[in-house]
């Protein structure tokens, strides 16, 4: 294909890309080596504010920001360089406890905290994921045709149903005497709080995670499955092959593209966790890199927000993204090597 | 004979793995279903009830019974009928190979049915009264009312916010489609360099967090009117709030998993396909036109559904960039949740939570076949 | 053929009603006129009362202070009208998006008191509506079969609810509106401010002392008679344990108070009864700040636009609407007779609860709150730590933002 009409048929796409994504991630880019801010001033301000039944007035020194003739705030922009980055994960600090070998005082920078939940998040639910896609995905295959169908439908309601719907019902059934605490209450015979600590809020996340997202591994393992070359199968049995076997040497090559794309799928999905903490209320005890940036970027009571530093966290989480891709995008490269060679 | 006799050697199992499998799958399908069915049944009851830690109280309703919202035998038959007679609808549809006008009119069929459930009410209401309380058809069986759906669909009028995701997510599955099939396709068919680092940049910007993206739009929707109006003179809109604005934002967000998906099926078509058509004369776009668009299908439909549930299901976006007035479901069921003031707005807000999942349970029952085709042909292989 | 005309007729009044209810108010603004606002109970009569007059469209939101700031600073503005308390007041303030209303009030508000209108340097910028603030909660049954004093201090609370933990006639003694972030923010601001505390020195923080490790020891004292999940209860969820019967008391939102005799919601009816917040120790300020919520009118938008939002509103706070929403707030309005439920309100005010201390440099801090003192509370940090990192978030703050 030409080059000109390669770019005719993926103009469209790139330009919707770049508006939208790209141009809004260079201002992020550029936001977080900046800081806009007002200029305040101190004003001795009169204020009349009810009271029960009079009106109070008071005089008091507020500082508050400049305003220009036209009533608009005066603010001004400066370069900070790598400051906000350095606020985000106070280096010196990080590096001397790092030194002490004392992650409970590592974790008090909310970075590193962020950092150690969406890591783990990631990595604990991405076996639990695939394997139960994966073993959903066999047993299905091996159900007689007239149940498959009614299977499949149930299989996938956990994965299409909004997402914070489904946070929003896995938090009724647990939280104070929800049914399912009461019966795990019942069966341990004690008192039990699901909410009351960081790891079962932590154990809670995960299974609503691995909830939601193995019936997306198991369809698109299930179709793989559709398409294992029946003639491989049944020579392997006649060699005398064990189920084991046949899986091992059969069925898991066959699937491994697949398994690859899940993978990565997940990879970039559950590291920008972050439904859940909103859902379950957890930021008492777990946060999440993507909950930060959203906190920073909250306005906060009296309307500031922390564009800046939200912004050197969502850079800082994009880099990490990219490391995390690194490795199962090794092989889409080779494969784009063979294929221009070959 | 068992059934399983049908199956090819190689799928067949010995009875304890049988057992051991069917047990999982079991287990497996009850924990799937199970929390969505629980907040259906919250949904019909009253406060008391609903959030009950007693698993019975909320499944009897004794509350609400004594309140005086029951349904009795009859009732449940009716229910039992519309279900069944839905279901057989759309296996009917599933069961026809192609997309003819033959199984839309089975679905047609099948969404009347819908609307004829509220007849059916009536016609029970009318049944109770002329037989009266004690004729055992008709005696309260359960605790349940329909009360709180009544609330939000006709009193808080949530058929507009139905009809707002509507819009947003017809307009994001055709634009994402159209632009991503073109780029799917022209993607898969060139094997440059760019097409690759195209790709892979794609990639890193599905994994980039949305709430970064939409707080970089932000002050740019706000304020557009100032800035646009040079271009548009007087009559320039706000784009905040303008749904079609949503649509843009949401296919582009989109884009990169859409281009993806749609690649890796064009190059499960075979090349000689097209290029048999430029032999014969044709430029890329005709032969992209005669040959592949009559088979692509599958694979648009999967891409599609992807498209359609990011759209349906999106929350951040919508919830940032529209107001009230033009809001979707989802963030305005989290409207419901922050109006934080009485338990019954939380059983309405249940039931709101309940009203939108129905729409994705109808999509799964009538595409799924066509889901598994397409990701079988394809759509996903790496 | 019955039942289907009852149908049609039903189905017409559907439609129709809406047509027909502008008969209730005697004003129709001739543009459409929109109000952003929190979302309680109060908020939705007055916008229940706006909306009566038709061409009104009202966004109840309880996360509106993510949006208003910028909404109000768009040109034109994208609502006419905005809600706001002594605290979200303030990001309007300073951005200048909001318009003196003087003119106005001088031509049409004839009917407001004079306690309603909120003067910044001598100009009205807001007309309140109502004042909030929290008090205590109490179950009236349960302290009297146990012969218990109603607590005015926090000691004597403390000892009240060790009796109620150990009589066991509750789940848990006491309720709180702990959940992490600008709930539990609020808590310790309430308690620290009780104790005679103060924020800041200069724009400089003045937490880390003697009276903000008390401050902290005494809300994780409390914490042991919570359900211990206290660290997800927000308003609604503590209100629901009363409802339920679980809990004995809270100091908890006036605004909250009419609940508890909702007879559809509460197995309570009758049995909660309202008194002063107590005070951290005997003689000091009641650990509750005083806020009022009441409504702006933006800057961006033309005058005569103005004119009619502002009529509009007089509709919505007038005496028709507070005699048929006597108990949802602690109103300002003429007409407004004090029930039963806000006596405790009351109380606090008179024991001389402080205004929320708002400000740019309270926010911050109201932030660094919210986002650090549940490290203390579940056992993370030592009080010293909790204070230190307190201070420190807000430091980082204040010099990005150019304060310090």
């Amino acid at each position: 294909m030409k080059n000109r009409t390669f770019l005719v048929f993926v103009g469209p796409s790139l330009f919707l890309m770049f508006l939208f994504i790209a141009g809004p991630l260079m201002s992020v880019a550029w936001q977080s080596v900046h800081i806009t801010r007002a200029v305040y001033e101190e004003v001795e301000t009169e204020l009349c504010t009810p009271g029960f039944l009079t009106q109070k007035c008071t005089m008091e020194i507020r500082t508050q920001p400049q305003l220009d003739e036209n009533g608009r705030q005066i603010s001004e922009t400066v370069f900070v360089g790598f400051e906000s980055y350095k606020n985000l994960l106070q280096p010196q600090v990080a590096f001397e406890n790092i030194k002490e070998g004392s992650w409970a005082k590592l974790s008090n920078i909310n970075f590193f905290k962020a950092l150690r939940f969406t890591l783990t998040f990631t990595l604990i639910t991405l076996p639990l994921v695939l394997g139960i896609g994966l073993l959903v995905a066999l047993t299905v295959n091996q159900v007689i045709q007239s149940l498959r169908g009614p299977i499949i439908f149930i299989s996938l309601l956990p994965f299409v149903i909004t997402p914070v719907i489904g946070a929003l019902s896995f938090r009724w059934l647990f939280v104070g005497d929800g049914i399912l605490t009461a019966l795990l209450e019942w069966w341990l015979e004690r008192d039990i709080a699901m909410f009351a600590q960081g790891w079962t809020i932590e154990v809670l996340m995960l299974s609503y995670r691995v909830w939601h997202v193995a019936p997306f591994a198991f369809i698109v393992f299930y179709a793989g499955l559709q398409t294992v070359n029946r003639d491989t199968l049944e020579s392997a049995i006649v060699d005398g092959a064990t189920r084991w076997q046949r899986l091992k040497l059969v069925i898991l090559p066959h699937l491994s593209p697949l398994i690859l794309f899940v993978s990565i799928i997940h990879l970039m999905d559950s590291y920008r966790v972050f439904e859940e903490v909103i859902g379950f209320r957890s930021q008492a005890h777990v946060i999440s890199l993507q909950w930060l940036t959203y906190n920073f970027l909250t306005l906060d009571e009296t309307g500031n927000r922390m564009i800046s530093r939200a912004s050197a966290s969502s850079m800082l989480t994009m880099i990490g993204i990219v490391f995390l891709l690194l490795f199962p995008l090794r092989s889409t490269w080779r494969e784009h090597q063979k294929r221009r060679s070959g | 004979m068992s059934e399983s006799s049908f199956l090819p050697k190689s799928l067949q199992l010995s009875k304890s793995l049988k057992l051991l499998s069917n047990g999982f799958l079991s287990i497996w399908c009850l924990i799937a279903v199970f929390p969505l069915l629980w907040i259906t049944l919250m949904s019909l009851k009253y406060p008391l009830d609903a959030f009950s830690a007693n698993p019975l109280v909320v499944i009897f309703g004794p509350g609400t019974l004594s309140a005086g919202a029951s349904i009795n035998f009859f009732d449940l038959l009716l229910v039992i009928l519309w279900v069944v007679v839905a279901f057989l609808g759309i296996k009917r549809w599933q069961a026809e190979k192609n997309l003819g006008s033959k199984n839309w009119l089975y679905l047609g069929i099948s969404i009347g049915w819908l609307f004829a459930a509220v007849a059916l009410t009536e016609l029970s209401a009318t049944l109770r009264e002329q037989l009266g309380a004690d004729f055992f058809l008709s005696t309260p069986l359960l605790g349940m009312t329909t009360e709180h759906f009544q609330s939000v669909w006709i009193e808080q009028e949530f058929y507009q916010q139905f009809f707002n995701s509507l819009f947003v997510t017809t307009g994001v599955v055709s634009i994402s489609l159209t632009v991503g099939t073109l780029a799917g396709y022209g993607l898969a068919r060139s094997g440059s360099n760019w097409a690759f680092w195209i790709l892979m940049t794609a990639l890193v910007f599905r994994a980039l967090p949305h709430s970064v993206l939409v707080s970089g739009y932000l002050p740019w929707f706000i304020n557009s009117a100032e800035w646009l109006r040079p271009i548009f003179g007087e009559a320039t809109l706000t784009l905040y709030g303008q749904p079609w604005a949503i649509i843009v934002v949401l296919a582009s967000i989109n884009q990169p998993f859409t281009i993806w998906m749609l690649r890796s099926f064009f190059q499960n078509i075979p090349r000689e396909l097209d290029e048999a058509a430029r032999i014969d004369g044709c430029s890329h776009g005709e032969a992209f036109v005669r040959v592949i668009v009559p088979v692509m299908w599958p694979g648009v439909l999967t891409a599609g559904l992807f498209s359609f549930l990011l759209a349906y299901n999106d929350y951040l976006v919508a919830a940032l960039l529209l107001d009230a007035q033009n809001q979707t479901m989802v963030p305005a069921i989290s409207g419901y949740f922050n109006r934080e003031t009485t338990s019954t707005d939380q059983v309405e807000a249940v039931a709101a939570a309940v009203s939108i999942t129905a729409p994705l349970f109808v999509l799964v029952m009538v595409f799924q076949k066509q889901l598994v085709s397409g990701l079988t042909q394809g759509a996903v292989k790496g | 053929m019955k039942k289907f005309l009852t149908i049609v007729v039903t189905l017409t009044a559907f439609v129709a009603a809406p047509m027909m209810s502008f008969a209730a108010c005697d004003y129709r603004p001739s543009s459409k006129v929109s109000l952003l606002a929190n979302s309680f109970a109060a908020w939705k009569a007055v916008s229940d009362a706006m909306g009566e007059c038709g061409n009104f469209e009202a966004e109840l939101d309880a996360e509106f202070r993510k949006k208003q700031p910028d909404a109000f600073a768009a040109n034109p503005s994208l609502y006419q009208l905005g809600g706001v308390s002594n605290g979200t007041i303030q990001p309007l303030l300073s951005a200048g998006t909001i318009r003196p209303l003087d003119d106005l009030v001088a031509k049409y508000g004839k009917d407001l008191q004079p306690n309603q209108l909120i003067r910044i340097n001598g100009q009205v910028m807001a007309i309140a509506m109502m004042v909030n603030n929290q008090h205590l909660m109490y179950r009236e049954d349960i302290f009297k079969s146990l012969g218990l004093e109603v607590p005015t201090t926090y000691f004597e609370l403390l000892s009240a609810a060790d009796k109620v933990a150990a009589s066991g006639q509750v789940q848990y003694a006491l309720g709180g509106t702990y959940k992490a972030g600008w709930n539990l923010a609020e808590e310790f601001v309430n308690m620290y401010i009780g104790m005679g505390g103060d924020f800041f020195d200069g724009s400089k923080p003045n937490l880390n002392n003697a009276m903000g490790v008390r401050t902290l020891e005494m809300m994780r004292n409390l914490t042991h008679y919570m359900d211990p999940e206290y660290l997800v209860a927000d308003s609604t969820y503590v209100q629901q344990q009363f409802q339920q019967g679980k809990i004995a008391m809270a100091v908890l939102w006036a605004t909250r108070a009419a609940a508890m005799d909702d007879a559809k919601e509460s197995q309570v009816v009758g049995k909660v009864k309202m008194a002063a917040a107590p005070s951290p120790v005997s003689g000091a300020l009641p650990a509750s700040t005083l806020w009022w919520d009441g409504v702006v009118l933006a800057k961006n938008m033309t005058d005569q636009q103005a004119d009619e939002a502002f009529q509009l509103l007089m509709e919505g706070i007038d005496r028709e609407m507070v005699t048929s929403n006597n108990d949802a707030a602690v109103w300002l309005i003429n007409g407004y007779k004090p029930g039963p439920v806000a006596m405790g309100a009351a109380e606090t005010a008179e024991n001389g609860a402080l205004p929320y201390p708002n400000g740019v440099e309270m926010g911050l801090m109201h932030t660094a709150l919210g986002n650090n003192v549940a490290d203390f509370l579940t056992g993370k940090e030592t009080a010293e730590q909790t204070l230190i990192d307190i201070e420190a978030e807000y430091t980082t703050a204040a010099k990005e933002k150019g304060l310090l």
